[in-house]
């Protein structure tokens, strides 16, 4: 009791001092909070880009190797042209016709694919909790107006036609978790099951379904391969469910069984190219320990793939997402340490002042029988108090600061560079390189805040130290001296 | 009872030696009053702070009770400091954040005792000194006269067998003076404790059973009536 009376009054009376030390501490609490908030928040920026291209329990993907686009289509494959009377579609080997009033639709990846049997392989490897396999196709078309032929322009892909297209992903309803619909939330409907494996069943995202008017049960045609003629019949697929995805960052919008989407590729070598082949193979490793070791035997079985873990993946995302992950992780990081060095200097050598002011004080607790230690106690915990006192409003300090940057930022971009297979609609032109906005959410955690309480008191107490330095060394009558 | 037997005391200034105390072999009974007298500098305080374990002597033997405060390792000599001795000084040295019940009871502190038995302690020696009634009052809010009498309540609420006093009425008023001296005597009698006073004031040192002079670090014995 005496000894909080004591503290309490003590620090009554070097109120000033006391508020300047603690905020000074404040200051840099605050700030290494602030850090922390936003460097999480960027980190979460980063996971919610990685989560939705591929899923939250993936962390080691393996993606084909780069296709390489035959020098002459493959017998067969239907191509846009400008004839003598308008556009045209052509198959190669075979007869053009006119592309008015008809529309051309074509499924692309990017990237080899890669045997089934690996991705069964894949799962037997030590350390692999699961695996499943994936393909990534973006849907393009090409439609052409009836009467629209004669203001079709040659060259390019701007022959006169509306363009469309979204990305689709074959998902294996075994491993649904694994994959980019792992990452995202389901709002209506179900998931694939074990059960929808050989079924024309899709899961589409809930930007799209309204975009398009899809319901659960709702019919969805998506184009099918092409028949002799260039025709594209479509396939019906039944709406099973709708998911919710991350705003912005050009996830699939349509999730088939992968079977079905292995059947709707027929660009890259032919109709049947991609049936018993995935272009994607996701890993769960069986803990973070296991992901090195996972990464380097997957690579192993399948020499020239793309082996990512999930470090190697954020590595992926650029833009400036990376830019605030930086700001945050270099400059913000030494900025605090900076100020908090300051700040514990600044605590210390007033500490001191104060302790070389209280001298007759001190003098005389000892004169009057006080130990060392005890003097030492006290002030001690005097610096806790200001300590505690730091770390609650560096904590305050720290909620201001990242809902400032929240209110600043609201959003930061990602430039996601292609998966390996990418979008890259030969017939659009599309790019591999998605740059999307990603919500920049900085929030403080409950670890943040005992850091900043760590780090307060520590640097209170380190003050404290200096100033228990001095009195140790005081010696009883050369305090007393003073006073005199 | 205090035995000192050649008893000295030196600082070093750069090359110089200074002799604060020099060969003082004295004996100071239980229950007297001794009162020191001397010019500024001469070693009064010096041997103040030697008598009250605040410092140790160069050389020579310095006993309390029989025990040698400049052989006592620090712990020991502080918990002497605790248990026997009583300072009173002559700016008061209270603390100036604490009510004059609370720096009193600050030297009860490393007695270890009970919350409440202090509180009892507190009372009883605040009244003792005539101030029961400003028990809550900061130092601030108290004359000099009455932060000295804390200072007494402080140096005696410990029952010690030694007090202390440099010049304890050297910051105060005549009148003032006159009581705290009154005060001081009063408890030496009624307690029968061994008091040490070091004051420039002839008048209050005729009051002690011994008086004597410090001269550049020696003691010499001008009055000895150990029957008053």
């Amino acid at each position: 009791m005496f000894f909080v009376t004591y503290v309490r009054r003590e620090l009554r009376r070097r109120m000033r001092q006391a508020i300047f030390v603690a905020l000074g501490l404040a200051l840099g609490v605050g700030l290494v909070v602030t850090v922390a908030a936003a460097s999480a928040g960027v980190t979460r920026a980063q996971f919610r880009v990685l989560r939705t291209l591929y899923g939250a329990a993936t962390t080691v993907t393996v993606t084909g190797s780069k296709w390489q686009a035959p020098s002459r289509p493959p017998k067969g494959t239907p191509a846009p042209q400008m004839g003598p009377h308008g556009p045209e579609i052509c198959v190669a080997g075979g007869t053009c016709t006119s592309a008015a009033g008809k529309t051309l639709s074509t499924f692309d990846t990017l990237t080899e694919g890669i045997s089934v049997a690996k991705v069964a392989a894949a799962a037997r490897l030590p350390g692999v909790a699961a695996a499943a396999g994936g393909i990534f196709l973006n849907q393009s078309s090409l439609s052409w107006p009836k009467n629209g032929a004669s203001t079709a322009r040659r060259g390019g892909n701007a022959l006169g036609a509306r363009m469309g297209g979204y990305p689709l992903e074959g998902v294996d309803t075994r491993h649904p978790t694994l994959g980019p619909l792992g990452g995202a939330s389901l709002i209506s409907g179900r998931s694939f099951t074990a059960a929808d494996a050989g079924a024309h069943v899709a899961v589409v995202d809930a930007g799209y379904a309204r975009s398009h008017g899809l319901r659960i049960g709702a019919v969805l045609p998506i184009a099918g391969p092409a028949d002799a003629n260039g025709r594209t019949p479509a396939i019906r697929f039944t709406v099973i469910g709708i998911v919710r995805q991350a705003a912005g960052s050009n996830p699939p919008s349509v999730y088939v069984p992968l079977k079905a989407a292995q059947d709707l590729l027929w660009l890259q070598t032919g109709p049947a190219s991609l049936h018993g082949k995935v272009t994607t193979i996701y890993l769960a490793a069986a803990s973070a320990a296991d992901v090195p070791a996972v990464t380097r035997e997957v690579a192993r079985l399948l020499p020239g793939t793309k082996v990512t873990s999930a470090s190697g993946l954020a590595s992926e995302v650029a833009g400036s997402v990376t830019s605030a992950a930086k700001l945050a992780n270099d400059l913000g990081r030494w900025l605090a340490v900076l100020v908090l060095i300051a700040a514990f200097a600044v605590a210390s050598l007033l500490t001191m002042a104060a302790v070389a002011r209280r001298a007759a004080e001190f003098g005389t607790l000892k004169a009057l029988g006080w130990r060392t230690r005890r003097i030492i106690a006290q002030v001690l915990g005097e610096s806790l108090a200001v300590g505690l006192a730091g770390a609650a409003a560096g904590i305050g300090l720290g909620y201001t600061g990242a809902a400032i940057i929240a209110a600043v930022t609201p959003s930061v971009s990602a430039t996601v560079g292609s998966n390996g297979e990418g979008c890259c609609a030969t017939l659009i032109g599309g790019s591999p390189v998605q740059t999307v906005a990603v919500p920049l959410h900085p929030s403080v955690s409950a670890g943040m805040i005992v850091l900043a309480v760590i780090l307060a008191v520590a640097g209170a107490l380190l003050a404290g130290a200096f100033g228990s330095w001095r009195i140790a060394r005081l010696r009883p009558a050369d305090a007393l001296s003073r006073v005199a | 009872m205090y035995q000192l037997t050649s008893v000295a005391k030196l600082y070093h200034k750069g090359r110089r030696t200074v002799a604060a105390v020099q060969d003082l072999t004295l004996t100071i009974d239980d229950g007297q009053w001794l009162a020191v007298q001397g010019r500024t500098g001469h070693g009064k305080s010096t041997l103040l702070n030697l008598l009250g374990g605040l410092d140790r002597p160069t050389s020579g033997t310095l006993e309390l009770d029989g025990t040698s405060l400049g052989a006592l390792p620090q712990t020991r000599l502080t918990q002497v400091r605790a248990a026997k001795i009583g300072f009173i000084f002559q700016t008061f040295n209270l603390i100036p954040t604490l009510s004059a019940a609370e720096n009193v009871e600050a030297a009860l502190i490393p007695l270890s005792a009970g919350q409440s038995r202090r509180g009892e302690r507190v009372a009883a020696a605040l009244d003792s000194v005539g101030l029961a009634d400003r028990a809550g009052h900061l130092p601030t809010e108290l004359s000099g006269g009455q932060q000295q009498r804390v200072a007494i309540a402080r140096a005696l609420v410990k029952d010690p067998k030694v007090v202390l006093a440099d010049e304890p009425t050297g910051n105060l008023d005549t009148d003032t003076r006159d009581d705290i001296i009154a005060l001081l005597e009063h408890l030496w009698r009624d307690r029968g404790l061994t008091l040490i006073l070091v004051t420039h004031d002839t008048t209050i040192a005729r009051r002690a059973q011994r008086v004597g002079v410090m001269n550049n670090g020696h003691l010499t014995i001008r009055q000895d009536s150990p029957n008053r």
